[in-house]
């Protein structure tokens, strides 16, 4: 059994040339050996969205997700989506502005599940937002502040694009 | 369910193509366990229900991944995922009740990563997948060094966690034939929650309609979570064809199906509460798929 494999990960743009056993999670390698802890780790079972990242555009559980196959694959965490220090992006701005952060452990996984959504779907009604984050558990909002933070975030987003 | 811990040790090997995946399984037989999405192994690994040597992953085997037309019908790659069956505009103008039921499964995240091959090949009663493909015909794919076979999907499962697959088989596709004259499907399923719960209780159904003699010309209906396997309600089926779609034959196909299913009680539910969901869900499938094939024949197309 070889302990060590050698591993490429794209991260938020960046290479890293890692060393790792195959039984890692990209959860447990994103946190443990890339310090990006801005991922958070909850139930662990693919339950709750807190370990929500995004594989190639598309939002998945980090926890069930081995390291391993991550290779060759872009990754987007928390850390990337804002593109400069002190800069936020647009979902993330929607959050605080609508008061859809309060404990915040669940904010980066819905955070990046909504811009994987929004990607995909820019105008979304408000079922459809409501769909798109059943993988995700927030035990403060009671989730109204969450949808309409993703519902304003689509509004902004498409204000932007076509002043672009 | 055991407190989750990291995942035990194991190798990993990744091959590239089918015939390399099925020497590395050959080579590994009885210690090593294929790997698709990983939604549900990752979790059983983590419970120490399994602890396998080896782990032969297959996402870097493209050809395994692709849904292409096939003689009227389509043949779906084992390691398609959910999400692409739910977007997939070929599955959609043929077989729609497939993508509604995979955009039921789970979540987005999900559903981006487990796929209709582990669905099948876990064979569990709770699966979603099994029921709506047995009543399409769907026959699958077996690869080995020995050579390829096609199997009925119905006679896949075996028992609980249990398929026909011998210990060097991989399944590499799911085939559907083309689907005769003005024809409907819908699966149905009965959940605590409405989103990341697993199936109660879930019945497909699949209906081709006689335009000319106003009946059922013919009909599949297979259960989840309604024994050990999926199952197909063969009494049932047998009943209704030639039937007008009357309320009382309706009533008559969903007796017979409960008295075929084999439900047991479990936390989730008890047997009675899944033999009365089995009545309401076979009638309410029936309708569905009868409302679509009706709908196909009043527009004339087949």
């Amino acid at each position: 059994m070889k302990p060590l494999s050698p591993v490429s990960l794209k991260v938020n743009g960046e290479p890293y040339e890692l060393s790792i056993p195959p039984w890692r999670t990209l959860l447990e390698v994103l946190r443990e050996d890339l310090s990006l802890t801005g991922t958070k780790r909850s139930c662990q079972e693919g339950q709750c969205g807190a370990c929500t990242v995004l594989l190639d555009g598309h939002a998945i559980y980090s926890c069930l997700f081995l390291a391993v196959e991550a290779q060759g694959k872009e990754i987007l965490t928390i850390e990337g989506l804002a593109r400069s220090a002190g800069a936020l992006d647009t979902i993330q701005k929607a959050f605080v502005e609508t008061g859809a952060v309060q404990c915040g452990f669940c904010t980066p996984g819905l955070i990046m599940a909504t811009k994987s959504f929004l990607d995909e779907n820019p105008a979304p009604s408000e079922e459809e937002v409501r769909r798109a984050t059943v993988g995700h558990l927030c035990r403060c909002t009671g989730y109204f502040q969450i949808i309409e933070a993703i519902l304003a975030a689509a509004r902004e987003r498409a204000a932007k694009g076509a002043a672009a | 369910m055991g407190y989750l811990r990291r995942l035990p040790r194991f190798e990993y090997l990744a091959p590239r193509s089918v015939d390399e995946a099925c020497s590395v399984l050959a080579e590994h037989q009885g210690d090593a366990r294929l790997f698709a999405g990983g939604t549900d192994l990752v979790l059983q690994m983590k419970r120490r229900e399994i602890t396998p040597r080896t782990i032969i992953g297959l996402k870097g085997v493209p050809s395994l991944s692709s849904i292409r037309a096939q003689a009227g019908g389509i043949a779906i790659g084992a390691m398609t995922t959910f999400g692409a069956i739910e977007s997939s505009a070929l599955v959609r103008e043929r077989y729609d009740f497939l993508c509604e039921t995979a955009a039921a499964i789970g979540s987005p995240e999900i559903r981006a990563v487990a796929t209709v091959g582990g669905n099948l090949s876990g064979a569990l009663p709770c699966a979603d997948f099994p029921a709506p493909l047995m009543t399409l015909g769907a026959v699958i794919r077996l690869r080995s060094v020995r050579g390829e076979r096609a199997l009925a999907l119905e006679d896949f499962f075996m028992e609980f966690a249990e398929t026909a697959a011998a210990p060097d088989e991989i399944l590499t596709e799911i085939e559907l034939p083309v689907r005769p004259g003005f024809t409907g499907g819908a699966y149905v399923k009965f959940r605590d929650r409405h989103a990341m719960d697993m199936t109660t209780t879930g019945v497909a159904a699949c209906v081709t309609w006689d335009r000319e003699r106003q009946v059922v010309d013919d009909v599949k209906i297979a259960l989840s979570v309604s024994g050990p396997v999926p199952l197909r309600v063969k009494n049932a089926e047998a009943f209704l064809r030639g039937q007008a779609f009357t309320e009382n034959a309706l009533e008559e196909a969903a007796c017979l199906a409960c008295q075929e299913a084999q439900p047991r009680t479990s936390w989730r539910a008890r047997k009675e509460f899944r033999q009365e969901l089995i009545m309401v869900l076979t009638k309410k499938a029936l309708r569905q798929a009868a409302g679509k094939a009706r709908a196909a024949t009043d527009r004339g197309n087949a």
